[in-house]
């Protein structure tokens, strides 16, 4: 797996590409923006052509360790080979999920700003 | 594919060797399924086993007794009755898959796998064989 990190208006969006599973969810886990408490991050599931309950469990713990209202994680464009899985666990229930990235950042900035970040 | 066809891998127990176990099972998927691999059911088909192998290869890795030596893991694969039936083989401790599903509102990090086998597989069948586990994971097409 590959991470590609950028930022928007103050907003780290990871674009993850490629398989989220045992060997790579450290990867993941182990980001600098993922492991910020205090930092919203987009994670952008497009490219993910796999992830198990491995990679679903990387994510649900980077949310938990994240300070709310400031830090959270949003995620974007989930396949449907991803969103099956997800729905599995019933993980989507603990995520604010958008079909683009873009709207998604727009939602991470305001909920920051809102939360005086 | 011959009807009754059996296939055997066996892999070290690593779990760099997951995605190798994945791949395979994804083969086998696509070979039994024809020309309908390119359609939805063939594609939720082959996804169904690669998530399957994923979820059991990673147990077997992750459970593995410390002190193993040469631990491998064994995959076999038969087809037959238009049914595809993986059973993935390990040395490991005595395991059962009645396993509470977890409770996601308290964000666990572990514990879905033999909840995301059940819900991909028609049948799920575990037994112990003299030291060894074997878990297999059957689908029709």
């Amino acid at each position: 797996m590959t991470i590609s990190e950028t930022s928007k208006i103050g907003i780290a969006i990871l674009s993850l590409n490629g398989t989220l599973d045992a060997l790579s969810a450290p990867e993941f886990r182990n980001n600098r923006s993922v492991i910020d408490p205090e930092k919203t991050v987009v994670v952008d599931l497009q490219q993910v052509d796999f992830i198990d309950s491995s990679g679903i469990g990387a994510i649900v713990s980077a949310s938990r360790q994240k300070r709310q209202p400031t830090g959270g994680i949003v995620l974007s464009c989930m396949n449907d080979r991803v969103r099956k899985v997800f729905e599995i666990t019933n993980a989507q229930k603990l995520f604010h999920i958008f079909d683009d990235t873009i709207a998604a950042v727009d939602f991470a900035a305001t909920r920051q700003k809102s939360a005086g970040a | 594919m011959s009807m009754s066809s059996i296939i055997t891998l066996t892999l070290p127990g690593e779990r760099l060797f997951a995605r190798v176990a994945t791949q395979a099972a994804t083969s086998v998927a696509d070979l039994v399924t024809g020309n309908a691999r390119h359609e939805p059911a063939g594609r939720d088909f082959s996804h169904a086993f690669e998530l399957a192998v994923s979820e059991a290869f990673t147990n077997s890795v992750t459970h593995a007794r410390e002190n193993a030596t040469a631990q491998v893991v064994k995959l076999t694969f038969l087809f037959e009755q238009r049914q595809l039936t993986v059973s993935v083989h390990d040395a490991n401790d005595p395991f059962t898959i009645e396993t509470p599903v977890p409770d996601i509102e308290s964000f666990p990090e572990n514990g879905f796998g033999l909840l995301i086998i059940r819900k991909v597989m028609d049948r799920v069948i575990y037994r112990r064989d003299g030291d060894s586990n074997i878990l297999s994971m059957s689908k029709a097409l």
